[in-house]
């Protein structure tokens, strides 16, 4: 069968992007496997001290982004919410931001001269420069994503079903356990998954808002950048590589798990 | 995809009027203002000659260059940082010794930890930022603490105390004075020069005994598309002229004028 000319276009546009969004990945990791850096890095205290900071502070912050996140993403799937179109484009908007501009934003709240952070200052509380610091940063790139795939699963969930559990004498509380979350929750798990990944890579409010300091607040993505700004190649290579082993990882895990949604832009 | 940006570059590259040559200089953080300054003058002086300034800590316009980065000037805030280049291949040397500098202590004009003296740096609870440990400044400030630790009055540890108190490594000298113009940071030590740029510190005095001196050197990079005119603005810098405005900035000569 011969294929049309515009096929023809198109299947080699596509197959340049593929090489354009692959060949730097493959680089790097052929530079990370044939450097012999991964094993290098996996012992270099360093790296392996930013890898637990960054597997702690995205933990937490993931959990910080369920716990909240899971009210606002019901209240604005079910609820009748004054202002609901603003309120969803704050939600989504540091999704867009630069997380510069988030890191900056951050420090003007709870910097230490911050609307909130100078009263807390008086108390002998700084955030600045922590690792709370780091959560925080992490929480505000990335608890977007889960309340979108939240309120999109909220919103999927047949009312029938719960209604039915209701009639049956089921309280709200074991309604909400037992009939609806189990029911939005293909939508929930990738939009925790994304939540983690882009909690992890998080780079930009990070070093601006919470600095730089192995041990406290220096996450891998920092180590990247300053063993790159220190001239030590091999280092920042090392270190990126295991960042892209984990998120790559997380993406195989989501389609092995079945949660294709999690790829898709509508539960972003 | 990369034929379309392979036909951007000659267009991006003509743009510049015929007869006209675009230096690119990167500079060491602390020479923000003054080389701003003097760049403009030396666009006056130079008709023909435009410059493009590009600033971060010399340590990371190293690395740039080492990568490729096109350049025609490093201004360095050390001479080891040029010298390396040079040793590698990719600078025209010697290294040109253009500009002095020394160290100071900046707080936030309110004080809040209180700071009249070194010795309160190493004082538990005390925020300092400082840079990265490859930027110029970080062995500065590493001698400068040796020189304080060893004077009458300062007790042992007093360095490991001080550098139990830095709470963050910044990309370079300017972020860290950021850092403290906002408050954010209690402390950091910068140059004399940065201290004079800014409106929102204090300076905490340094004893001239235990200060150091930061000697900063600029190479033409071996890559540039003029040479030439590189090698003319590294000389030009080191010169009367150029000493004359970075002096303006509060900057020292070179040594042996």
């Amino acid at each position: 069968m011969k294929r049309s000319p515009i096929g023809l276009l198109a299947g080699a546009g596509g197959g340049l992007l593929v090489l354009f969004l692959g060949l730097p990945i493959l680089a790097l990791l052929a530079r990370a496997v044939t450097g012999g850096l991964l094993p290098e890095a996996a012992g270099a205290s360093a790296v392996l001290e930013a890898l637990g900071l960054s597997l702690v502070t995205t933990l937490a912050s993931l959990a910080l982004a369920v716990a909240l996140g899971t009210p606002l993403a019901y209240a604005l799937a079910r609820r009748r919410v004054r202002g609901r179109a603003l309120l969803e484009a704050l939600v989504d908007l540091p999704i867009v931001l630069p997380p510069a501009v988030a890191g900056l934003a951050l420090l003007l709240v709870l910097g230490r001269r911050g609307w909130i952070g100078g009263p807390l200052e008086a108390l002998g509380i700084s955030i600045p420069f922590t690792t709370v610091a780091v959560v925080l940063a992490q929480t505000f790139v990335a608890a977007p994503f889960f309340v979108r795939a939240a309120r999109t699963g909220f919103a999927g969930v047949d009312r029938h079903l719960e209604d039915a559990a209701r009639v049956d004498g089921a309280s709200e509380a074991s309604v909400f356990w037992h009939v609806t979350l189990p029911l939005a929750a293909p939508a929930l798990a990738p939009g925790l998954v994304m939540t983690w990944a882009r909690a992890l890579g998080e780079f930009g409010a990070t070093i601006m808002f919470a600095g730089n300091f192995a041990g406290r607040t220096q996450t891998l993505p920092l180590v990247v950048y300053g063993e790159f700004q220190a001239g030590a190649l091999d280092a920042a290579v090392a270190a990126a590589a295991i960042l892209v082993l984990a998120a790559l990882g997380v993406l195989i895990a989501v389609r092995g798990f079945g949660w294709r949604r999690a790829l898709d832009v509508r539960s972003i | 995809m990369v034929a379309a940006l392979a036909l951007l570059v000659p267009a991006a590259c003509s743009a510049a009027p015929a007869g006209s040559v675009e230096l690119t200089v990167f500079a060491a953080a602390s020479l923000s203002d003054a080389l701003t300054a003097a760049g403009n003058v030396y666009e006056v002086d130079n008709r023909g000659v435009s410059l493009t300034l590009s600033f971060d800590a010399s340590s990371a316009l190293r690395t740039q260059i080492e990568q490729g980065a096109p350049g025609d000037v490093l201004a360095s805030a050390d001479m080891a940082n040029p010298q390396a280049l040079v040793d590698g291949k990719l600078a025209v040397g010697p290294v040109v010794q253009f500009a002095r500098n020394e160290l100071t202590i900046v707080v936030p004009a309110a004080n809040p930890a209180r700071i009249g003296d070194p010795r309160d740096l190493a004082r538990p609870g005390v925020w300092i930022v400082g840079a990265g440990e490859s930027v110029p400044i970080s062995r500065y400030i590493d001698e400068c603490l040796a020189k304080l630790a060893a004077l009458p009055g300062y007790p042992a540890g007093y360095a490991a105390g001080v550098a139990s108190n830095v709470v963050s490594r910044e990309d370079n000298v300017r972020a860290a004075l950021t850092k403290v113009e906002l408050g954010e940071a209690d402390a950091a030590f910068v140059y004399v020069t940065d201290a004079a740029a800014s409106d929102a510190v204090e300076v905490v005095g340094i004893p001239a005994a235990a200060n150091v001196e930061a000697v900063y050197g600029s190479v033409a990079i071996s890559g540039s598309r003029h040479p030439a005119e590189a090698a003319a603005f590294v000389a030009w810098l080191a010169g009367p002229r150029g000493a004359s405005i970075l002096a303006t900035f509060g900057f020292l000569g070179p040594a042996g004028e």
